[in-house]
């Protein structure tokens, strides 16, 4: 099995933490695993915001690096939800409808493919996760709440196991916190409310830490948290379960 | 062209190939729920009132005892020429009734999931009665429970009926900041025998 | 005003804000546990979604059998292609019956034509019965919401309200007290009515005749009392068979409010002797909404307001910043079929959080439109230079990897080393309310190079 290693750009750039704990893992999970050189983004900043047309460039360049892997495994589910979801824009080569069909998120390829769910982390803290949107409703890594049927998560599944890890439930479970690309910045004012309002309730149900599969969410949390100097950590989930502490 | 032959024409126009009608299969609701039982929990979550009596005959000396100072009564129940205060046969217009007390009704179809009665024009004289009425009697044999609109529909569609109404519960509102609060403009209480 | 600037303007007072949130998260809360308890609800929601697919795949020939059943139950049958045609069509039969005095049952469709001032232009009372919309016309507001209309007024609002209009006691804002003066003064305007208007909920092409669902009993009073009804629909409102309202009657109330089914279900298809019946049937942008395949399933819609209950967005800047009849989500989709200009901040006022498409009880795709909506909305309206140019920046960046490697470096060093007071000055509104990330000095390209080469 060869896995292809997307990172995606504002992860490489500004928190290349998270793409080191998400290589980690997947090496101490014997995974043979590769990043191609060359690999930018994947064309949703531009697309989310109504210039689907410019991202062109950047969605040929996301399956020139990967077409050669049997699995593209990303640690952001809005990412690998944009590539399955959104990529009807460019031909539909042999090789565009491979990466659409293989591009996982990290979490749902350790539990899916790999069927793995005790990855030996220790991580002693009360965990609130934040349930991003993409992964959530998009890829389905969970139940949400609308929808009826029977429970499940493969992020609670991971981090049930984690040594010393407390999840704790949150009021609203799967509320958006209000990051939503652009929507950041051109609707700046309910973007923080929804923010705020996603951190007090991590808060009043006791969170330590807040994790979720999107940097870019926790990006948003973590500016309003660390602007009002909250008691609240963040961080992503590849951290939590590449940690040995 | 008229606006008719234009929307007609255009909907023909603009509307995709023909997809197919799906067929309901109604054994993926079967939840096994006692239907008596539901009922009577739906009918107090929608607001309205239960008493259960061993036979329709009943029915009067309960609701008298229940409402003890009505003035304006009216039922439909047979035998019951001693209650009713009005006569409709000398109402001019329905507005008439403005003043109406309590109305006692018989339904032939309650359905369990909502707790709503089905009344239609062969069971309601005047078709304002059960909305402009203070307070609704409805009256129902156990046996005329369904468990799902689904077979309620099933019964209906053997009748011809020019008006029906399912009624769930009293008339209720929550417009004022999300309260509840029961007594909109349609009658104020309602409450179901059961026999 | 676009969205985010009235969005804006209504987060100014935090606590409403707060307050607005959480009186719509319950009614979604009533909508979770009311669902949750019905076995084979997703195949209740496929059912309706199929169903409304179908009848839209054969809009013309369900209309047209409609027609014709309605026409045999002694209903008279009217067309308008617009709102304007609408609302003359209305008024017409008003005057033919020398009606007065109106009674008005809840009706997006009229609130979209704007009947009201059109009927009330020519002097003609005309009085709005469920009492959220009472007390938005008593405010000389439209509605903020399509099942809740009035959930933007707090109790103290209406009382002030009542007093001035009513001349009500101040009762500090008694919902039971309110209500019940609210029914009095309603009881006059039903008895005295010339003619009453409600909107339909369901038309069914089998019988010819449709149904209206309220719980306050108010369509009621108004079409039973009045010796002239005037019920106004849109193409989109039919559904082929009687049965099949024993899907979507299971499905409309529960997503609306958590209530099993309202509280009145009313099955009209004859008028009484004596008595007349007039349906309007309307298209206002219908069909054209047909043509388009992204779009058509908007016309799907039920009107059961979750949507709007569940959307993060709405709950948190109000109806009236969608400027627009139906405001939420589905409101975002439907409007710019209409006017696009108009309506092009719409799509952008949602993180396409998807909570919305799944709470439909009829599966609208909603966020995936609202998605498309974007598309079009960048290439045939005007876009602000600013954003345009950034998009194709950010297009041929991330199209090389050299430049994305070049660019990226700059902007991390620009984070370690920019004092605070540059990096959240005016044009980064990101840093308005928000730290940004700290820049750090390597990125995880820069580590994997290191570590490939020390492997080496």
């Amino acid at each position: 099995m060869k896995v292809g290693l997307f990172i995606p750009c504002y992860i490489n750039q500004l928190y290349p933490q998270v793409g080191i704990a998400t290589l980690e893992l997947l090496e101490k999970l014997n995974v043979n695993v590769a990043y191609p050189s060359g690999q930018t983004c994947c064309g949703q900043p531009m697309a989310n915001s109504g210039y689907e047309y410019e991202s062109v460039g950047a969605c040929n360049n996301f399956v020139d690096n990967f077409k050669d892997f049997d699995y593209v495994v990303t640690p952001s589910g809005s990412c690998a939800y944009h590539v399955k979801k959104h990529y009807d824009i460019i031909p539909q080569t042999e090789d565009v409808i491979n990466v659409r069909n293989n591009v996982y998120e990290l979490c749902d390829f350790i539990v899916n493919i790999l069927k793995v769910k005790n990855v030996n982390a220790k991580f002693p803290y009360k965990i609130g996760i934040h349930k991003s949107c993409h992964g959530l409703r998009g890829l389905r890594l969970g139940s949400c709440s609308e929808l009826v049927g029977p429970s499940f998560s493969s992020i609670e599944d991971l981090l049930n196991e984690v040594e010393g890890a407390q999840l704790i439930s949150l009021a609203r479970k799967d509320e958006c916190c209000g990051f939503g690309g652009t929507f950041a910045v051109t609707e700046e004012a309910i973007s923080v409310k929804m923010g705020k309002d996603k951190i007090k309730d991590h808060l009043d149900s006791g969170a330590e830490v807040i994790t979720a599969t999107d940097t870019s969410c926790l990006m948003h949390l973590e500016g309003l948290i660390n602007r009002n100097k909250q008691p609240l950590k963040v961080l992503h989930i590849a951290e939590i379960l590449n940690s040995s502490i | 062209m008229s606006s008719r032959e234009h929307i007609l024409s255009r909907a023909k126009a603009n509307k995709p190939d023909l997809l197919e009608l799906p067929n309901l299969d109604l054994n993926v609701f079967v939840d096994g729920r006692d239907l008596i039982k539901e009922f009577k929990t739906k009918i107090e979550v929608v607001g309205g009132n239960v008493v259960d009596v061993v036979v329709k005959e009943n029915v009067i000396s309960q609701v008298s005892s229940l409402f003890p100072d009505t003035k304006a009564n009216f039922s439909t129940l047979e035998g019951t020429q001693d209650f009713n205060t009005i006569s409709l046969e000398a109402l001019n217009k329905p507005h008439e009734l403005e003043d109406l007390d309590i109305l006692i009704l018989e339904s032939d179809i309650g359905v369990a999931e909502n707790g709503a009665l089905w009344l239609s024009d062969n069971q309601i004289p005047i078709r304002v009665l059960p909305f402009i009425t203070k307070h609704l009697v409805l009256v129902l044999n156990k046996e005329n429970i369904v468990p799902f609109l689904h077979q309620a529909y099933q019964k209906i569609a053997s009748s011809e009926t020019d008006f029906g109404v399912f009624i769930s519960g009293p008339s209720k509102t929550a417009d004022i900041e999300q309260s509840l609060v029961i007594g909109a403009q349609g009658a104020l209480s309602l409450t179901v025998f059961i026999y | 005003m676009n969205h985010s600037k009235a969005a804006s303007i209504f987060n100014k007072d935090e606590k409403k804000v707060d307050w607005h949130d959480k009186a719509l998260w319950f009614v979604r809360h009533k909508r979770d546990k009311a669902v949750h308890a019905v076995e084979g609800w997703e195949s209740l929601r496929n059912y309706g979604h199929g169903i409304k697919a179908h009848t839209l795949s054969n809009l013309d020939n369900y209309l047209i059998q409609f027609e014709e059943n309605a026409l045999k139950n002694g209903v008279q049958v009217h067309w308008a292609a617009n709102g304007d045609e609408h609302n003359k069509i209305v008024h017409g039969i008003l005057k033919e019956h020398n009606a007065k005095k109106v009674v008005k049952s809840k009706s997006m469709l009229t609130e979209e034509c704007h009947l009201n001032p059109f009927l009330e232009a020519d002097g003609i009372e005309v009085i709005d019965t469920d009492l959220g919309e009472r007390i938005v016309q008593l405010a000389k507001e439209s509605p903020s919401h399509i099942v809740l209309p009035a959930i933007h007024k707090t109790k103290e609002e209406v009382d002030e309200l009542f007093q001035e209009h009513l001349g009500t006691k101040p009762s500090g804002g008694d919902p039971q007290y309110l209500t019940g003066e609210a029914r009095k003064h309603l009881r006059k305007k039903f008895i005295s009515a010339d003619a009453a208007i409600t909107g339909v909920n369901f038309a069914i092409a089998e019988t010819g005749g449709f149904v209206v669902c309220t719980n306050e009993g108010n369509a009621d009073m108004g079409a039973h009392l009045a010796p002239v009804h005037i019920a106004c629909m849109g193409i989109e409102k039919l559904i082929p068979k009687q049965e099949h309202l024993g899907v979507f009657l299971r499905l409309l109330a529960r997503s609306a409010t958590g209530q099993p089914i309202t509280t009145y279900s009313s099955h009209f298809k004859k008028p009484v002797n004596g008595n007349k019946m007039h349906i309007v049937i309307v298209d206002n942008g219908r069909t054209e909404q047909l043509s388009r395949p992204d779009f058509r399933a908007s016309l799907h819609c039920i009107r059961c307001g979750a949507c709007m209950n569940t959307c993060p967005i709405y709950r948190r800047s109000g109806g009236h910043s969608y400027d627009a009849t139906i405001p939420g989500p589905i409101g975002s989709i439907l409007s710019p079929g209409k006017d696009l200009t108009k309506h092009s901040s719409l799509p952008f006022a949602s993180t396409l959080c998807g909570s919305c498409s799944d709470v439909c009880p009829v599966k609208i795709d909603i966020h995936s439109q609202l998605y498309k909506w974007r598309q079009i909305i960048t290439k045939e309206t005007p876009q602000p230079f600013v954003k345009k140019t950034s998009m194709k920046m950010m297009g041929k960046v991330f199209a090389k990897p050299m430049q994305f490697e070049r660019i990226g470096k700059v902007a991390r060093w620009s984070l370690r080393n920019l004092p605070k007071g540059v990096i959240n000055s005016k044009p980064n509104v990101w840093g308005k309310e928000r730290d940004l990330p700290s820049g750090p000095t390597e990125s995880f390209d820069d580590w994997y190079k290191k570590r490939k080469d020390n492997e080496q």
